[in-house]
Formats: structure tokens, sequence, C-alpha cells
């Protein structure tokens, strides 16, 4: 390949804000060291990669919703699943888990034609995918591909390390009671993938894994506090771990409180987990009690909020990297995204995991002394303000976090993701 | 309990506001005297609170006194924002940004009454009465039946700033292009000094609150610009909206510096009379400024979305 000065990088994240905000910080790193990286994003998230400077290019969709038959979706979606969010995870499977990877096959179906249409039209120098399942197009892309493990280690199997989205230790006795169950859940969609596959030319995968490591870069977004010990240790010519992978956002103005004093603590839930308002109001009661001052990410849901307490401040959206390195607790999902950016800047995790690798990542959390795990439901208001003051009162824990960070800081993932790319297509 | 510290009256920080005002527009430069029967004169006031407010302008600086000369200006008054920013707060003008502040993080409701504020900021009646007449006049609030008044709709929610944006689309081009626009010259100097000045800032030093207030001087010079004495009125009451807090929250800097650009090179086009450019070009500036963000997404669920717009 012919060595270019400015290569054309495609980032094509799923349509989670996780993903999207992932490769926009190795974007930023791409950038500025020279290459043009451009953006494949579903009609749903154009303006977000706009708004950081970089070129976008959607992927048509056949069947655009109206702004009613938007809402209905959601609302319809919220009140399926909000009951499933406080099963535990083996109980998420058919209800939750199997459905999910059924649409995430919808999506791989949608986006294969236009995905090689766009990408024989564009001939980026590299592809990263930010997602869990493959998309045929990429390979046959004609240019590497580079896969993000932006979930959970546990994406990547091994012996070592608990099943993919089971929240169990990787020792839990119940582990191969989840596996087949998981499995069986999974059967359907997993079938429909493999004949997606089979059309486009690509050999089946195991029974239960959707996307395969990539065989020219895979970068784990596994700082080393919460990275594992495998039975099989990843080639370090294709794995490449990186120390968290947190963009750059503007400076946040912590603002004034009418009870202005005391720790702060920022509570964010990812824009899926701000819809379970119920959730949110009771720990805002037990806030008001609180000496501590408390950020919540409540997404577009501000005017369902009334009489919040004088120690609260509710908005639509934070620069979520600035606000939790002016914080002193994170109260989170389990995200990836917010695991990372709380290890970044030294700040212990709460984490009350609804869904997918939120459950992982809480296990490792408790695993690795870097924060705790709540469950959603069942807590009482004593247990919830016991585990927050116990975390911020944790001198131990936040002593070993701020460490870690400044180790942290010392290597951003987002550079040695762009260093990565930039060796393969320089190759 | 928020107690409403004491601030000079209202009357007297008008005044000096206004003084400022009269003075950029007759061109006073550094130094120049500012006569009381002059100034009085101009203002349309008598001489005492003239004294007042040129009392209340030397305390800060912007006004110098000479035993023998007089009052004199001491600053340059291009620079006219520094020298607002620097001028005190009323008590009630304080009151009505702490309610406003407690509106937008929702621990008010959507109704007050005198009652509630007066214990829940410690305030007296009269000062409760006149920050309520302040939001009532800049069309934040309206009187209920009884003794409650109720917060109006404020474009804080996704759908409120589509609104929002449409409405500004119509009419901010309008104004442009109506027969008899005129840019104040001056005041379009010290705005494109701001911009410049803000942008030559690096990202991590961007200071969100200073954009806020260009964003909103940018946009009034174009409504104040406009010949139609309606098309000024309601679009100066609608950018009054912008002013509450909450409405620029979650922008990233690198929008916010594209903005900036966006805000100079309408500027130019302004200045150089190419009016219809200007107004093409600002058209563009506020499309991009409506663009959407995702309201809710996550595995597998369908990138689904709601209006989040973005300050221009």
């Amino acid at each position: 390949m012919t060595r270019k000065a400015s290569p054309t990088i495609a980032l094509f994240p799923e349509a989670s804000f996780g993903a999207a905000l992932n490769c926009v910080g190795i974007a930023q790193a791409l950038r500025a060291r020279g290459a043009r990286p451009v953006f494949i994003c579903h009609a749903g998230f154009s303006g977000v990669f706009a708004d950081y400077g970089f070129q976008e290019y959607q992927l048509p969709t056949d069947e655009p919703l109206t702004d009613s038959e938007r809402q209905s979706y959601w609302q319809a979606f919220v009140r399926r699943h909000l009951p499933h969010f406080r099963l535990s995870p083996i109980d998420q499977l058919e209800t939750y888990v199997a459905p999910t990877w059924e649409a995430i096959v919808d999506t791989a179906v949608n986006a294969e034609a236009p995905l090689r249409q766009l990408l024989a039209r564009l001939k980026p120098d590299a592809v990263v995918l930010d997602n869990v399942i493959m998309f045929p197009a990429l390979a046959a892309a004609g240019c590497p591909w580079v896969r993000v493990v932006s979930c959970a280690e546990t994406e990547l199997p091994d012996a070592n390390v608990p099943p993919y989205l089971s929240g169990l230790a990787a020792d839990d006795p119940s582990r191969e009671a989840f596996e087949v169950r998981y499995l069986a859940a999974v059967a359907p969609a997993h079938d429909r993938f493999s004949r997606l596959r089979a059309d486009a030319g690509l050999a089946p995968l195991p029974k239960g894994l959707f996307l395969e490591a990539s065989p020219d870069l895979n970068l784990l977004l596994t700082p080393t506090i919460v990275r594992r010990q495998r039975a099989e240790p990843l080639d370090p010519a294709r794995f490449v771990y990186l120390e968290g992978c947190v963009r750059s956002e503007g400076p946040f103005d912590v603002p004034v409180f009418p009870r202005n004093e005391g720790p702060l603590v920022y509570l964010s839930f990812g824009s899926l987990g701000a819809m379970d308002v119920g959730l949110i109001e009771r720990m805002l009661a037990v806030f008001d009690r609180l000496p501590a001052r408390f950020i919540v990410n409540v997404g577009g849901l501000r005017d369902t909020y009334r009489a919040v307490p004088d120690n609260v401040f509710l908005d639509a959206w934070f620069p979520q990297p600035s606000v939790v390195a002016k914080s002193d607790l994170f109260i989170h999902h389990g995200g990836n995204n917010s695991f990372c950016e709380a290890l970044r800047f030294g700040v212990p995790s709460l984490i009350m995991p609804y869904c997918w690798d939120g459950h992982d990542n809480a296990r490792r959390a408790v695993e690795t002394g870097v924060g705790r795990h709540l469950s959603r439901d069942g807590w009482s208001d004593e247990e919830l303000e016991n585990i927050i003051l116990g975390l911020m009162a944790d001198g131990e824990m936040r002593f070993r976090l701020k460490e870690n960070a400044a180790t942290m800081a010392r290597a951003p993932g987002t550079d040695a993701a762009a260093e990565a790319i930039l060796a393969l297509v320089r190759t | 309990m928020q107690a409403v510290a004491r601030r000079p009256r209202t009357n007297h920080l008008d005044l000096a506001q206004r003084i400022l005002d009269v003075a950029r527009q007759c061109g006073f430069e550094a130094g120049a005297h500012l006569p009381e029967q002059q100034i009085a004169s101009l203002c349309n006031v008598s001489r005492t609170p003239v004294r007042a407010a040129l009392r209340l302008l030397t305390e800060k600086g912007v006004v110098r006194w000479e035993a023998e000369s007089g009052y004199r200006l001491a600053v340059d008054l291009t620079n006219q924002a520094t020298v607002a920013a620097d001028l005190p707060s009323a008590e009630e003008d304080e009151l009505v940004e702490m309610i406003l502040r407690d509106r937008s993080a929702r621990r008010l409701d959507q109704t007050v009454t005198i009652g509630a504020l007066m214990r829940r900021y410690g305030a007296e009646r009269k000062t409760v009465l006149k920050a309520l007449k302040k939001l009532t006049d800049e069309n934040l609030l309206d009187r209920a039946p009884g003794q409650a008044w109720l917060f109006r709709r404020a474009p804080d929610d996704p759908e409120a700033q589509g609104e929002s944006y449409e409405f500004r689309l119509l009419l901010e081009p309008a104004a442009i292009l109506g027969p008899g626009f005129r840019l104040d010259g001056t005041r379009a100097a010290a705005l494109r000094q701001g911009m410049e000045t803000l942008l030559a800032l690096p990202d991590a030093a961007f200071d969100i609150k200073e954009f806020q207030r260009l964003d909103i001087d940018f946009h009034g010079l174009i409504a104040d610009g406009a010949a139609n004495r309606f098309v000024t009125d309601s679009l100066s009451d609608h950018l009054r909206l912008r002013r509450l807090p909450g409405t620029y929250a979650g922008v990233n800097v690198f929008r916010l510096k594209q903005s900036l650009r966006e805000h100079l090179t309408i500027l130019d086009q302004l200045e150089s009379r190419q009016y219809e450019i200007a107004a093409d070009l600002l058209r563009v500036h506020l499309r991009l400024s409506r663009s959407q963000r995702p309201q809710a997404a996550s595995r597998g669920a369908p990138a689904l979305f709601g209006m989040i717009s973005r300050p221009d």
C-alpha cells in the first residue's frame, strides 16, 4: 500500500453515544496527526460528529420515521423494557438480550447494501468499527478494518473471562448454566446472521458470537487496572489494549447550588437510562438529605421533575469528561465509556447497571476495588445513602484511583489508538 | 433559604447604563467631558439622578471625577461589554437570576406565588414584586388568576428549541433584507473585537458565558438594525429567552468556535452592505446551529432521536 500523507480513516460507530464518543476521541487524535477521519453514521446520529468538526456520511434508511412514529416507538420501548432492566442478567436473556440481538441483526442486514456502496465511493485507507456485530461489507472493502472492543473485555471469550453480559465472576459455578441459556436465547438471531454472512461469502461464526476479531488490528478499551489475566493471552501484534479512550471536551463550570456545600457527585445513566424517571426521582429524595451536591443528567425529560432539591442540578446534556474531572463520585450504568472516564479522572464509580455490558463492568469494578455495585431495584434509602457516603469516605480507594489516573493520563488511549491505526495503514 | 443581598437602586443602575449608551452613540472617547446638565438633557431626566448614576460609574472606574472640570469618561466605550459587566446588579436583578436558575433546574414549579418566593429567598415583598414585574416585562412570566404567576414556556426542551429556530429563520434574515436596515458600526466593531479575542483562546480556556453574551449581542445587533419596529420588538423579545440558564449547555467548543467564525463572516458582509449575502449566510448559520442530536439510543435500539439544538 502506498503511504499517504493524509490517509482517510472511516470510523463507523454503532448508534449509541458510548461508541460514538469513543470514536470522536480516536478521530480527534487521528486529525491531530494529519489523517482525515470521517464518520459513517446512522441517520439518527447526524450532526453529532459534525459538531466536533468531522465529515459525516449517513447510511440511507428506507423508511424514516415521522416525529409522532418516533415518539410512539420510544414510549412503547420504555414501557416494554423498564421492567426488564430490573431483572438479573440471566433473566434478561429472553426478555431483553435476545430481542436486542434480533434488532442488531436487522441493523446489519439493512446496512449491508448502502454500506458497500458508500465504502466503494469513499475508498478509505482503513475502517474503524466500534460495534458488536460484523458488517460483511467491511471485509469486502479492500482495506484493513479495525475492531474497537468498547463494551467490556468479556466481548472476547476466554476460559478465565466470565461470559459476555453475564455479570458473573470468572469462576462462578453458574457460568455454564448462563452460557447454555444464552446460546439458546440468541440462536434465532444468530441463524439469521449466519445467513447474512453466507450470502456475503463469509464463514459462519461459532454459536453466540456475532463479531470476529479483526485480522488487522483490535483495540481494547480496557485500562490496566481492570484488565483480566487470560488463559490464552491475546497476540500483542493484533490486540492493543488502551488506557480508555476519553475525548476532549470544553470546560465545565460547576453551577452554583442554593445549597452549595459538600463533595460533587455526578449521576448519568446514559440516554436510555435517563428514561427511568421513577428510579431517578427516588434517588433525588435520598440526595436531598445528603451533605453533597449532585449533578444529574436527565436527558430530554427535565419537565417530568418537580420540586428538585436545592443540592441537585438537572440538565439534558453535559460535557461528561469535563464534569467527571471535577466530581468526587460518579454514579452511572456501567457503560464502558462512563467507566473509563471515571478511571481516567480517578473518581470512584457507583454502578447501577440496567442491561448489556453494564453488568460486566459493575462486577469488574467491585473485583478490582474501583467502585461499588448497586442493583437498580430493591435498595432502601439507607442503603443508597450509606453506599454513597461510604464511597466518598474511602480514602484508600481514592488514593489508588488517583495514582491510576495519573498513569492513564500519561498514556492517553486516544493517542495509542491513533498511532496503531496509522501504523497499520502505513505498513 | 437564600437571602438576597443589598444592592444599588435599579433606577440608578438603569440610568448609568443609559448614560453609557448615550455617550457611545455620541462618539465620546476616553477622557471626554460629561457635563451633568448635558447628560441630564440627553437622558431626559433631572440632574439629581444623573449625579447618583455618575457616582456609581465613578466607583466602578468607568468615569472619573476631577475637581476642576467635573466628570470625565475614563474608558474606551467601544469595549462596551466590559463596562456593562462591571456594573453591580440590583437586588431584584439578583433575585430574578436566582428564580430563573431554580426554575431551569426545576426546583421551582411552573406556578409560583409571592409568599412562597419571599420565604424561599428571604426577600421582602417589594423586592419579589419588582422581580416578578421584571420577569413579566421580559415575557418570561404571566400573571395567573389569584396570587399566582405562571412561567412561560422556555426554549429548554427539544421541541421548543426547534420552534425557536423556525421563528428565527423566518424573521432574522427578513430583518436584514427589509428596507432601511442599518448596522450600528460602533457596536459591530466592539462585537468583532470580542469575538476575535474569544476565538483566540485555547479550547481549554474557552469562556461559554462570554460566548453567550456575544451570541445574544450579535443577533440583537441584527434585530436592532431592522427598520421595521415590529420586527425588532419580536426578535428582541425572543432573544431575551436565550439569556435563560441552560440554553447554552452541552455544546462543544468546536461548534462554538465555528459559530463565532460564521458570525464574523456575516459581519463582513453586513459591513460591506452585501445584505442579500449576509441574509443567506445567516440562514445557513441558523440551520447549522439547529442540527440534531439523538435523544436516545442503545445497543440494538434503532437510532431514533429528538432535536436538541445548539446555540448559534
